[in-house]
């Protein structure tokens, strides 16, 4: 049925060419075929994306010569062929996320990048399709072993699908059990949402720059292969799938895994993930100076204005307030792994002591400066890796429901929100030309009320604050803050999901 | 605060399933403690037990799915294990004497859909093959429970349960090679 159905788009295809285009594309659809082997459905599905291809391609007015170039067959490599299986054990900072999952709670976050025109959905789907295979680490499930879950890798045709839904909605388990990230186009916008045990925001924007690079390809465009654009058609490297958490060094000290529970901000929590998202928008050169003019860093600025705005949302006079600052350990020793390789502190705050900004700034500076070093995130890796294995041979299924009761109480309580700063994000040139912006959405985890990210790209900074309550005061006090400093914002972002 | 919208604006705000959920939870609770309470007062048999474990049995196979590895074979096998359960606990509380037969009938029916079902679906093999290993331990679980008997008193269950057993078997013969790199991945402990 699925054959047929093929063979007569096929056949449409073919309509009105010249017998030698035609024989071309008997040649490419003969070879396309012989390097699928997928079940029936599955194979009927990639064929048609090619056919999809070849028809959007020919309405351009490109000839079938210029069209099997671009939509070359190697390109799939053998992804598609192949029947090799491989397992990867979850890295020290995956290794959680399964454990503490609930109904309706999974740790997912979404990068996103707005381009300059509209996204054109055929050629995401053909790009989607001969990137995956450049990340294998990604084209996998998770699955129960008997000490700790683990991921199988899966061949399978993973979808690029319009986006209708509230960002970083869980994967639907019971329709796609087989994957775990999703790649979806609305209007200009080209977002990859990935469940957390894949790989960490570093990592997930390898995966979307080199999609988009692919993306262009297929648009016409020349983009290099530099700043996190892989090469799809090289062989997939060891060093992208280590867990790097096995290599840390250092002494363990629990001491820089455990802390005081920190106030939440007010409002009643919602009861979708996400409430709200709103993106404030600066020119991220106006912002740097701001931040150096209070002696500290963009990062310990944007800290130091969630602490202020905090305060006026938090009806308590006492108690601390902790934001959750993830550290990209990449940046320590040049690694180039596309699992989790990412630790974090909590930059803390009595809220009765919140009162200057400018004391603040440097405060949070030199607290960044301190809790983010070298030094105490190893130690913090060793903690992590010797707490994993202590608990190495104890079953999953009393893992499971013991820190599905005490996850919410010592992960996500002994922090107020998140801030997680991507930084300046590099892209060649030729690829910076075709986008507008790009940013990073990642809701809170309950009982947290918010989390904030921060990408730079194009000179142009996004702030994204993603609300899970239904008071919208803290938005208003932090636009306000900004403001106050004489710095430019745009608002974008979405309606209230819960009003 | 007015933020130009970027977002689309979802068909359904709610989920309906989500509040489904809740409703059920809250009614089923409620079901569970009516019962016991009438059960406590009208004295007589322990029937409540068969309503509340029926219950709890509705919550766990269609509210509260499996987060990880769900699939139809999972499934099968959550409501194979609930059933057999709530047979075991109507044969122990209201009327005995038929369990040890009918439980290696249930169990035999149920590994020999699993076992079509994996067959038609062979080139998926690998994802499901663990399900159907575990149903036939299962199985292979019930067999001291009826054994006592055996031959004379409960020959029908001892025919099922080698019927299952010689299933397993070739199951296990056909797919060594995968079970072998299966049961490797499942019990890494993750510590290399």
């Amino acid at each position: 049925m699925q054959g047929n159905k093929k063979d007569l788009h096929l056949e449409k295809l073919k309509g009105g060419l010249k017998d030698d285009d035609r024989e071309m594309i008997d040649v490419f659809f003969t070879r396309l075929s012989e390097n699928i082997d997928l079940p029936i459905l599955s194979k009927g599905l990639l064929t048609r994306h090619f056919i999809d291809g070849f028809e959007y391609y020919l309405e351009e007015g490109k000839s079938v010569p210029q069209i099997c170039e671009l939509l070359d067959v190697g390109n799939l490599g053998s992804f598609y062929s192949g029947t090799q299986r491989r397992n990867y054990s979850l890295d020290n900072a995956a290794i959680v996320y399964p454990l503490g999952m609930k109904y309706g709670q999974m740790p997912m976050f979404r990068l996103s990048a707005e381009l300059k025109e509209e996204v054109e959905p055929v050629l995401l789907q053909l790009a989607l399709d001969f990137t995956i295979k450049r990340f294998p680490s990604f084209s996998a499930v998770i699955k129960n072993g008997f000490f700790w879950h683990y991921l199988e890798g899966v061949n399978t045709v993973f979808l690029a699908e319009e986006e209708k839904d509230i960002p970083c909605k869980p994967i639907s388990i019971v329709l796609r059990s087989y994957r775990s990230f999703r790649v979806l186009y609305y209007r200009k916008r080209i977002s990859v949402e990935f469940f957390h045990v894949l790989t960490d925001g570093s990592g997930g924007m390898t995966f979307l720059k080199t999609l988009i690079g692919e993306y262009l390809r297929l648009k016409g465009k020349k983009i290099p292969v530099s700043q996190g654009v892989l090469d799809i058609n090289e062989e997939v490297k060891e060093d992208e799938l280590v867990n790097e958490f096995k290599n840390a060094k250092g002494d363990a000290l629990l001491s820089t895994f455990v802390d005081k529970r920190s106030l939440q901000i007010d409002g009643k929590l919602g009861r979708a993930h996400i409430s709200r998202i709103v993106h404030y928008e600066m020119d991220a050169k106006a912002l740097n100076d701001i931040a150096r003019s209070y002696n500290g860093t963009m990062t310990a600025y944007i800290t130091a204005l969630l602490f202020l705005a905090a305060k006026e949302c938090i009806k308590k006079k006492e108690g601390i307030f902790n934001i959750q600052i993830p550290v990209n350990m990449r940046k320590f020793n040049g690694s180039v792994t596309l699992r989790n390789y990412s630790m974090y502190f909590n930059a803390s705050k009595e809220i009765s002591q919140i009162t200057d900004k400018r004391e603040l700034v440097k405060e949070i500076d030199a607290q960044i400066k301190e809790k983010g070093s070298e030094k105490m995130m190893n130690q913090m890796m060793m903690t992590t890796g010797k707490l994993i294995n202590s608990l190495s041979f104890v079953p999953l299924f009393l893992k499971v429901p013991v820190m599905q009761s005490v996850y919410g109480y010592l992960g996500n309580s002994i922090i107020g929100m998140t801030l997680s700063n991507l930084g300046k994000i590099d892209l060649p040139e030729e690829m910076a030309e075709e986008i507008e912006r790009m940013y990073f959405v990642m809701p809170p985890g309950r009982p947290n009320r918010a989390t904030s990210t921060l990408a730079t790209v194009n000179g142009i900074c996004v702030f994204t604050l993603i609300r899970n309550s239904k008071d919208d005061r803290y938005e208003r006090v932090l636009l306000r803050l900004l403001e106050e400093d004489g710095l430019n914002v745009d608002l974008e972002g979405s309606i209230e999901y819960e009003s | 605060m007015n933020p130009k919208i970027i977002y689309p604006i979802p068909e359904r705000l709610g989920s309906f399933y989500k509040t489904l959920r809740s409703i059920a939870r809250i009614l089923f609770i409620a079901a569970a403690l009516i019962c016991f309470l009438v059960n406590y007062l009208t004295k007589g048999k322990f029937w409540s037990i068969i309503v509340a474990w029926s219950l709890f049995s509705l919550w766990r196979l269609v509210f509260s799915l499996r987060l990880v590895e769900f699939s139809i074979y999972s499934h099968a096998n959550k409501v194979t294990f609930y059933i057999v359960v709530l047979l075991i606990l109507i044969d122990r509380f209201l009327s005995s004497g038929w369990a040890e037969t009918v439980i290696p009938i249930v169990l035999f029916a149920d590994l020999l859909v699993m076992f079509v079902l994996f067959f038609a679906l062979y080139d998926r093999k690998d994802r499901h093959l663990i399900s159907v290993v575990l149903l036939g331990l299962f199985n292979l679980v019930s067999i001291p429970y009826s054994i006592h008997s055996w031959p004379i008193e409960n020959w029908i269950a001892f025919s099922f349960q080698i019927a299952s057993m010689a299933l397993f078997i070739v199951m296990l013969l056909a797919n060594r090679k995968e079970l072998v790199y299966e049961i490797k991945a499942r019990f890494a402990t993750n510590t290399k």
